[in-house]
């Protein structure tokens, strides 16, 4: 049992109850998804206020809806081609808020140098989802690469919580850079090998 | 002596082609790295907009030099 795994496991007992309160509502779960993009317009507007503890609360929040929304689908039988759409575009609208969030408050600042960091590390996280979801559409797999959204997402709280944002972002960026390049490397790889393979 | 030699290596390209699941053994690392970084790194060397200081390590250095 590794570290993570331990603070996994207890982070899922009181999402558990959550859950099943959901589930006994009969709430939809693309509701939960969309009441946790507005939640997250929240957050990133205490960001732009520069009020990080209230943003790390409010994101804590948010992303209770969006990780509950996809179990809650399951239990309810209410899994559809339609929701997977709906949660991985409303997901990117609740992450490019919350960049631009701090994007307004370094703007704010007079921080140019955070504003381009930011904008780029916007910029690759965007670029992470893209390229599985393009790469999925030719290879069968492309789940390679660190920073994916659950890893950004406890950053930006880990940032907001103990005023840590700028290293966050650098982290975001870097390691962003790193994953989708794991994804160009993954599929020319895949391809170049089912071609040979036809060939022979 | 071949494998030594290119461990470091191997090390850094695993650590950049990133292959591993979640809550593993090297999940826990690249976690703790990023923590460490994240929270010892003096905010005044990244000039964080937002926080300023020495952190950890620059009051460790600081210390050092005492």
């Amino acid at each position: 049992m590794t570290v993570t795994g331990i603070i996994g496991r207890i982070c899922m007992l009181p999402l558990r109850l959550i859950i099943s309160a959901c589930v006994a509502l009969r709430i939809h779960p693309n509701i939960l998804t969309f009441i946790g993009v507005l939640i997250n317009f929240a957050a990133a507007g205490a960001l732009a206020l520069g009020k990080f503890v209230t943003a790390g609360v409010i994101m804590v929040i948010a992303n209770i809806f969006d990780f509950i929304d996809g179990k809650v689908a399951i239990e309810m039988g209410a899994v559809s081609a339609f929701g997977g759409f709906w949660d991985s575009v409303i997901d990117r609208f609740s992450d490019i808020s919350l960049f631009i969030g701090l994007i307004y408050l370094y703007s704010q600042l007079g921080r140019t140098d955070y504003v381009m960091i930011t904008a780029l590390a916007m910029m690759f996280a965007i670029m992470t989802s893209y390229t599985r979801a393009r790469a999925e559409s030719l290879i069968a797999k492309c789940k390679v690469g660190f920073m994916e959204r659950p890893e950004r997402i406890v950053l930006f709280m880990i940032g907001a919580f103990t005023n840590r944002m700028a290293a966050v972002m650098w982290v975001i960026g870097v390691l962003s850079v790193f994953t989708v390049a794991d994804r160009i490397i993954l599929t020319y790889r895949e391809l170049r090998d089912a071609r040979r393979e036809a060939v022979v | 002596m071949k494998q030594v030699a290119t461990l470091p290596a191997r090390v850094l390209w695993n650590a950049f082609f990133w292959t591993y699941e979640r809550a593993t053994w090297q999940y826990d690392v690249m976690v703790f790295t990023i923590l460490a970084f994240v929270w010892l790194t003096p905010p005044d060397w990244l000039r964080d907009p937002m926080a300023s200081g020495d952190g950890p390590i620059g009051w460790f250095l600081r210390r050092l030099a005492e």
